[in-house]
C-alpha cells in the first residue's frame, strides 16, 4: 500500500488515482491565473505595485503558516493510521481542519477590511485578481475540510486500518495540493514587487 | 507491526525537517516583504523560494518522491511551467 511519506519505490502516487485527475485539473486552472495575473502585471506595473501595498503580509504570513502546519498534522494522521492508530489519526485530521478553519477566519477578516475601506473586485486589475484568485482558493481550502472531516468520520466508523487507509491518504494529497497553491499565490500577491 | 510502527517513526522525521524548513523559508519571504525589498532580484529568489517550498511539499507530504512512473513529475512540471511564465513576465516588465 502507497504510503505519503515512506521512500517506496512504486508506479502510482498515493491515494485515489481519480483524485490525481482532480489535481490536476485543478492544478492546471491555477497555473493559468497565475500566468494571467503575472502577464496583466506587467502591462500595469505601477498599478500592481501600489495596489499591494494596502495588502496586510502580517495576516498571510499567519495564512501561510496555517496552512504549512496543516499539511504537516494531514502527514501525521497518515502516519498514525498506517500504524493502526485511528483515534490519534483522527485528532491529527480534526487539528489540520481547525488550521483550515483559522485560515478561513484570517481571509474574512482580510477581506472585512477591504470592505471597510471601498475596495472591491471593481476597484481596479489587481483587487480583481486579488479577489478572483483567492476567493477561489478560499473556496478550495472549504472542500479540503469538508474532505477531511468526511474522512475523519469515516476512520471513526473504522473504516481505515493499516492495511486499508487510501481513502486517508486521497484527503490528504488534495490537502496538499491546496496547501502548494497557497505557497505560490502568498509570494506572488502579497510581495513579489 | 513492530517494524511497521519503527519503520514510520523514522520515515517521520524527514517530514519534521520539511516543516521546520517551510516555517522558515515562509518567515525569510515575508521578511523580504516587510523589508519592503523591491526589484526583479528580490522578487526572483521569493519566487524560487515558493518553488522550492512547492517542490518539499510534492515529494515529501505528497509523497512522490518514489514513484518511477510520470507521476513523479505532475507537481515538478506544475511549478516549473508557472515558475518559468511569471519569471519571463517579471523580466519583461523589468
Amino acid at each position: 500500500m502507497p504510503s505519503s511519506y515512506t521512500i517506496e519505490r512504486r508506479d502510482y502516487p498515493p491515494g485515489d488515482l481519480a483524485i490525481w485527475i482532480f489535481i490536476l485539473a485543478e492544478l492546471l486552472v491555477f497555473a493559468i491565473f497565475f500566468a494571467t495575473y503575472a502577464f496583466t502585471r506587467s502591462n500595469h506595473v505601477a498599478l500592481f505595485n501600489h495596489s499591494q501595498l494596502s495588502l496586510n503580509t502580517n495576516l498571510a504570513l499567519i495564512n501561510t503558516l496555517a496552512l504549512i502546519t496543516s499539511s504537516y498534522f494531514v502527514v501525521r494522521a497518515v502516519a498514525a493510521i498506517r500504524e493502526d492508530k485511528t483515534r490519534l489519526c483522527i485528532h491529527w485530521l480534526i487539528a489540520a481542519v481547525m488550521m483550515g478553519f483559522i485560515f478561513l477566519v484570517v481571509k474574512v477578516i482580510e477581506y472585512h477590511h477591504h470592505y471597510h475601506n471601498g475596495i472591491n473586485l471593481r476597484t481596479n486589475l489587481f483587487f480583481m485578481f486579488y479577489f478572483s484568485l483567492t476567493f477561489f482558493h478560499f473556496m478550495h481550502v472549504i472542500l479540503g475540510m469538508v474532505i477531511l472531516s468526511a474522512v475523519a468520520i469515516k476512520a471513526r466508523q473504522g473504516h481505515y486500518s493499516s492495511t486499508d487507509f487510501t481513502g486517508v491518504e486521497t484527503g490528504a494529497c488534495y490537502w496538499h495540493m491546496v496547501d502548494i497553491v497557497w505557497l505560490i499565490l502568498f509570494p506572488l500577491i502579497y510581495i513579489m514587487k | 507491526m513492530q517494524k511497521t510502527h519503527n519503520r514510520n517513526r523514522y520515515a517521520l522525521r524527514p517530514c519534521t525537517v520539511i516543516y521546520i524548513i517551510l516555517v522558515s523559508f515562509t518567515f525569510i519571504t515575508w521578511l523580504i516583504g516587510k523589508s519592503s525589498l523591491t526589484g526583479l532580484g528580490f522578487s526572483l529568489v521569493v519566487l524560487g523560494i515558493a518553488l522550492i517550498k512547492g517542490f518539499m511539499i510534492g515529494d515529501y507530504y505528497m509523497g512522490l518522491r518514489g514513484i518511477n512512473s510520470i507521476w513523479r513529475w505532475v507537481i515538478i512540471l506544475w511549478l516549473f511551467i508557472p515558475g518559468c511564465l511569471i519569471t519571463w513576465a517579471f523580466v519583461s516588465a523589468g
